[in-house]
């Protein structure tokens, strides 16, 4: 099979890269583009490990074709700090509430996280459970997942970032 | 040195990897691609049981792009975590054992060929009979035999007998007898193993990074599969996402990926798919309990016998020890004067169980737990009064030689007991709401290493210079349970520095300092007293120089908040990094060493076959305690239960981190509801598995979260290195019991089935109904 | 785990859509949200030499609705558009409560109304609200346009009526009657990502006293290959007054006419019982909404 030379644009940076149809994203976005950040849990849309928003919606990388991605924004959990490194206030919440462990359903969390509170900027609690509910995570049992995302729209709504 | 006076200990600071991991830039073994490497894939077995009686895969060696091949017959070394029991191969030779069981790997230069060249590998078996019970196992051991050298188809049994439970039964004024069932889960980590081999044939020297909990066990099998002497093999532990018992031993992905690399002279990365993670399982053991507890007439436990036969699949692993922990987990937190264990591990044809968070407790303890409920009730009084009349207290030894310390058990029993308000709700809930309780307790360490030696268990370096900062060495693995930011914190309490200041190098074989590995609930004791150790040499030394440069006693002097003081004259005090540049400027690098050493007991000596009846396991230096009060909603239409709240408290000594001790329980407790009530991996009559995925693998989700409202007791355990016990497995122990009293007490129907699905209970009610119209 | 080797084509118009299905006929599938797709491809349960995306036809898009006509969704919008259009919340309730409980936020994002039904799962979440709620499809193809109920496209397990050169292009759904309401829900064992054991929709019109049942539907999903509408729930219900006797009755029969098998997710007998009890409980609360209207 011939491979086509695509444009992706990932977090305002438009990648070209050689695929095949069959090419997924999560696959492409590792190890063609070369940003890890997106995680592979199980490679069948169960656990939310690989979710990146595009056009701001999340979806699952690893039943995507990246093919499919042409012309729209893809965001990663590397495109979520600001240009000088500081964190999102998603990001900033799960550190200091103790919503990471070991890291591996974070930045799929995160994101999905992040389209919560784009479409939903002061969720309650069971709003938050329901919208991160595709996301999988064996560590923390949610609860501090929970609190941070819940503290993080308070800041947001705040106005001290946007 | 008391908790009141801690800077850095008893902090909940946020974790020195969270930034990193945040922001996706925390680097897992599958984010890592070196220089020509190639890609490994394992074709697996589609029998449960059969001769191998042929593999060509010339055809996939003549595919464009594949590299090597290899067999099982390459390195039939058999490897095991536990040397007496090792019986594990790299890839299966002659004989498979369960379905999906790895007989051929391929390295390709890329993964799109490997996965190829997998199709083209041509094996030929000789289907076996397929045994998936471990009664019809030990049934038909004459006829089917899984493993040459256990002709009953049992990896080991053994009995234990403390005290004479006949006699002491035989005066029990109450006496149940009952038998449990509990179901076969797997750990679910999100990260699947994954592992990368670089082999230098030039220097011979083998480096592995691999998604593991337990780099030296994985360091020594290494050695023993590659016939490779461990001092030409390097671990490395890159960010790992979860174990939970389940990395707790070697995986093929390990071996292929260093056979290959060994074989195409090119690094190697073999990253299994979420339905090889649970074709090798390693999970929780099934085990298919009897007890029978005896009480005297106040209620006090006189005896406890117990017999379990635990299923666990095609190989060794961590059974031995799971199987043992099983019977010496019967004597706490409950004063038990007479015992008898009869336990046996049987071979089936099914993914090997292994070690799985609060290994060997939360079998017995479910059992235990449900029937001192039921006890109360005979008896006719609340089991919080039952438990709290039978619970240890400090410096309690066991008549297994378990000896305890220090224990907060009852101030947790307390605990929950008031904050849930369960005497007032407890038998009057209206139908179909429940609410129950249930203690436990794991071990905080071991006390032997798995093959027979007596060195120290963990080892800790300190370095210290004026370029450098504080570097603390050790070989531990942060699985993502905070092992990092909790030794930062021990060193520079000790040191008197922050925590912050405080570089971390962990998780290598070569860089690190010896470290046994992330199990057993051991690394937060284990490393503290080797940091104690390490950083009192140092401060011996910085003391020295301070004191002459504050012209007082290096004796009289303390080292704090970056500071030294002088303790008599406050006002003599010097920045603790001026001590530093006059000692480095002088002397050079400082460094400390401390090494830990689990506390022997009088009377067990292993080199000389001295032991506890057959196992010493379950011996710790200390024990963490947990107790939990959970309420449930069960809808008597659909069967459903629902988790409403947890109350939990727990003894966890002094918590090092509130904050990560808080997400430990809370992390137990889902991870363990899941268990109760969705998780079970299913097998068809050939031992394929039915549901090899999160699809239909039910994990609890954000959904499922009910209230937890948990307590950490005010504890100190003034043996323990920083007043410091378990978190992490302690917690995991009264989820299963406590959700099952609930249940009872919400429809009156006792579970001794796991999980408890919608079907069981609707099944139950139907019956009970049935029971009560006659 | 690689997919097999496809060309993938992008149209941008309908036309170009049904001139490539026409023309790769049945080697071509159409690629609509993936999330049952790129599954079965994954498993190489199928192997396609086309993929056929049509994301990308806006025609296919969207929600309409005109008041007293009815509203018309296109195929291939997406599940959380469906979720959280105000009109299919206020309209038609059925359909919301269905679309919010498909899958995980992900999922409804990626997912189409359309491949809902295509994929032609039992367990399928939205054929069994939009059965109850009489939609029919639009099947088009460059030959032309047909319409049928959508009972009469799925024919059972990933089974449909299209044939090659069409795609299912929209559903229209008829205005609500006056004083009616629809209700689903589902059983499963966790309280999200579940493969429904059983699922049901309700819909219930009202006569002008508020207590007789003037017209009724029940569509069970996942006990029967397709959606399950039943004949005998009506019967008993329809020009009666709404009565709990009746509902057990009702709820009863319903169980009666359900075809459930057993398989990993639950038993026959569980199943079907449990249609008994989501009858009971969604006539209840389609009455008492239909009551509020």
């Amino acid at each position: 099979m011939k491979k086509q030379l695509i444009q992706l644009e990932i977090n305002n940076r438009v990648y070209e890269v050689p695929v095949n149809p069959r090419d997924l994203l999560v696959d492409v976005i590792r190890k063609k583009v070369g940003l890890t950040g997106t995680k592979k849990g199980c490679g069948q849309g169960d656990c939310g490990a690989c979710t990146v928003l595009i056009d701001g919606a999340p979806v699952l990388s690893c039943i995507t074709l990246a093919i499919a991605c042409q012309g729209k924004k893809i965001t990663t959990i590397e495109g979520l700090a600001d240009d000088r490194g500081n964190l999102h206030p998603i990001q900033q919440a799960f550190v200091d509430h103790g919503a990471v462990q070991c890291g591996f359903c974070t930045p799929g969390m995160i994101l999905t996280a992040k389209a919560l509170l784009d479409r939903n900027p002061q969720p309650g609690e069971a709003e938050i459970k329901r919208g991160i509910a595709g996301n999988i995570c064996r560590c923390t049992g949610y609860k501090k997942i929970v609190e941070a995302i819940s503290a993080a729209a308070a800041t947001i709504s705040k106005g001290v970032v946007k | 040195m008391n908790s009141r006076n801690f800077s850095q200990v008893g902090r909940s600071v946020p974790r020195i990897d969270g930034p990193a991991k945040v922001k996706g830039e925390a680097i897992y073994t599958d984010d890592m691609v070196l220089p020509r490497m190639a890609y490994g894939k394992i074709k697996r077995s589609p029998y449960a049981h059969a001769l191998i009686k042929k593999i060509d895969y010339s055809k996939a060696l003549a595919l464009p792009g594949v590299l090597a091949v290899i067999t099982g017959e390459e390195a039939p070394n058999k490897w095991g975590i536990v040397p007496q029991t090792a019986n594990e191969v790299a890839l299966a030779v002659h004989k498979v054992r369960f379905h999906g069981e790895g007989v051929a790997a391929v390295a390709a230069i890329d993964e799109e060929t490997a996965e190829a060249a997998l199709n083209l590998i041509e094996v030929e078996y000789e289907p076996l009979p397929v045994l998936l019970d471990p009664f019809a196992s030990m049934k038909r051991a004459k006829e089917v035999r899984i493993h040459e050298e256990a002709p009953d188809n049992i990896l080991h049994q053994a009995e234990q007998l403390f005290g004479d439970p006949d006699k002491a039964f035989a005066g029990c004024a109450y006496i149940l007898e009952k038998e449990f069932h509990t179901s076969y889960v797997n750990h679910a980590f999100l990260e699947p193993h994954t592992s990368l081999a670089s082999y230098d044939p030039q220097s011979g020297q083998l480096q592995l990074w691999s998604s593991t909990q337990v780099p030296h066990y994985l360091h020594r099998q290494l050695s023993i599969v590659l016939e490779m002497p461990m001092n030409r093999i390097r671990v490395t532990v890159p960010a790992v996402g979860g174990g939970f018992g389940g990395k707790g031993e070697a995986s093929s992905a390990d071996f292929c990926a260093a056979l290959l690399s060994r074989k195409t002279g090119r690094p190697v990365r073999v990253t299994y798919e979420r339905s090889e993670v649970f074709a090798t399982n390693k999970g929780r053991h099934p085990c298919h309990m009897k007890m029978k507890i005896g009480l005297d007439k106040d209620g006090y436990i006189q005896a406890v016998d117990f017999d379990n036969t635990l299923d666990g699949g095609a190989y060794a692993g961590w059974g031995i020890v799971v199987m043992f922990y099983t019977a010496s987990m019967i004597h706490l937190p409950y004063r038990v004067p007479n015992a008898r264990a009869r336990v046996r591990r049987v071979y089936t044809n099914k993914p090997t169980c292994g070690a799985m968070r609060g290994l060997g407790g939360v079998q017995p303890r479910y059992a235990m737990e449900c029937m001192l409920d039921e006890l109360a009730e005979m008896i006719g009084v609340s089991p919080y009064e039952l438990k709290m009349k039978n619970a240890v207290e400090s410096g309690y030894r066991s008549v297994s030689n378990l000896h305890v310390p220090h224990t907060e058990f009852k101030k947790c029993l307390q605990t929950v007991v008031d904050k849930s308000g369960y005497l007032e709700k407890h038998g009057k809930l209206p139908f179909g709401k429940g609410i129950g309780l249930a203690g436990g307790y794991y071990i905080s360490g071991t006390a032997y290493t798995l093959y027979l030696s007596y060195k120290p268990h963990t080892t800790v370096l300190i370095r210290l210079d004026t370029e450098g900062g504080v570097t603390l060495h050790c070989a531990a693995a942060d699985i993502g349970q905070g092992c990092n930011t909790v030794m930062a914190q021990m060193a520079a309490e000790a040191l008197g520095v922050r925590y912050e200041d405080v570089h971390v190098v962990s998780g290598d074989t070569e860089l690190g300092t010896f470290d046994l590995g992330s199990f057993a609930s051991r690394l937060t004791y284990a490393s503290g007293a080797a940091i104690k150790e390490a950083a009192k040499q140092i401060n011996d030394k910085l003391f020295e120089v301070a004191a002459g440069m504050l012209g007082c006693r290096a004796d009289q002097l303390e080292v704090k908040n970056c500071r030294f003081y002088s303790t008599f004259e406050p006002d003599k005090t010097i920045p603790w990094e001026k001590v530093v540049d006059v000692y480095t400027n002088t002397v050079g690098t400082l460094t400390g060493i401390g090494h830990f050493s689990p506390p022997r007991l009088k009377g067990i000596d292993l080199s000389r076959g001295a032991r506890v009846q057959g196992a010493n396991i379950g011996h710790s230096p200390t024990f963490g305690f947990s107790a939990q009060v959970i309420e449930v909603d069960v809808d008597v239409e659909t069967g459903k239960v629902r988790v409403v709240k947890v109350t939990e408290a727990g003894d966890c000594g002094q918590a090092v981190n509130p904050m990560s001790v808080e997400g430990q329980v809370e992390g137990s407790i889902m991870f363990t509801l899941g268990q109760a009530l969705y998780e079970e991996m299913k097998m068809d009559a050939d031992g394929r598995m039915l549901n090899p995925s999160l699809h239909d693998y039910k994990v609890p989700t954000a959904m499922e979260l009910p209230e937890i409202d948990s307590t950490i007791v005010e504890s100190y355990d003034p043996t323990a290195p920083f007043g410091v016990k378990e978190s992490g497995e302690g917690p995991v122990q009264p989820t299963i019991p406590a959700i099952a009293n609930a249940v009872y007490d919400a429809i009156g129907v006792r579970f001794t089935e796991l999980p408890i699905t919608p079907e069981k209970v609707l099944k139950a009610l139907k019956e009970k109904k049935e029971k009560e119209k006659q | 785990m690689y997919l097999n080797h496809f060309e993938y084509y992008a149209p941008r118009t309908a036309g170009e859509a049904f001139e490539l299905v026409g023309r790769l006929g049945d080697q071509a599938k159409v690629l609509a949200g993936g999330t049952d797709l790129m599954l079965i491809l994954k498993e190489k349960l199928i192997k396609p030499q086309y993929l056929i995306d049509i994301n990308g036809v806006k025609e296919f898009q969207g929600i309409a609705y005109a008041a007293g006509k009815g509203a018309v969704i296109g195929a291939a919008t997406k599940i959380s558009e469906v979720e959280h259009s105000a009109i299919i919340r206020d309209k038609y309730f059925a359909l919301y409560q269905a679309a919010g409980e498909l899958g995980s936020v992900q999922v409804r994002a990626m997912a189409t109304i359309g491949g809902n039904s295509c994929h032609a799962s039992p367990a399928a979440e939205t054929p069994t609200p939009l059965v109850t709620l009489r939609a029919r499809v639009v099947i088009k193809s460059a030959a032309g346009e047909r319409q049928l109920p959508l009972e009469d496209f799925i024919l059972g397990n990933r089974k449909t009526v299209l044939g090659v050169g069409e795609i299912l292009t929209g559903f229209i759904l008829p205005e609500p009657a006056p004083r009616s309401a629809s209700r689903y829900a589902y059983i499963g064992l966790r309280n999200a990502m579940e493969i429904d054991a059983v699922n049901m929709a309700v819909n219930l019109v009202l006569e002008d006293d508020g207590r007789t049942i003037k017209d009724l539907r029940l569509v069970m999903g996942s006990v029967a290959p397709r959606p399950l509408i039943s004949a005998e729930v009506p019967a008993i219900l329809v020009g009666q007054e709404f009565g709990s006797e009746l509902v057990g009755k009702a709820a009863a029969a319903a169980a009666g006419e359900a075809r459930p098998i057993s398989d990993i997710r639950a038993s026959a007998e569980y199943r079907r019982e449990m249609v008994a009890v989501l009858a009971r409980r969604l006539l209840q609360e389609a009455f008492d909404a239909a009551r509020e209207v």
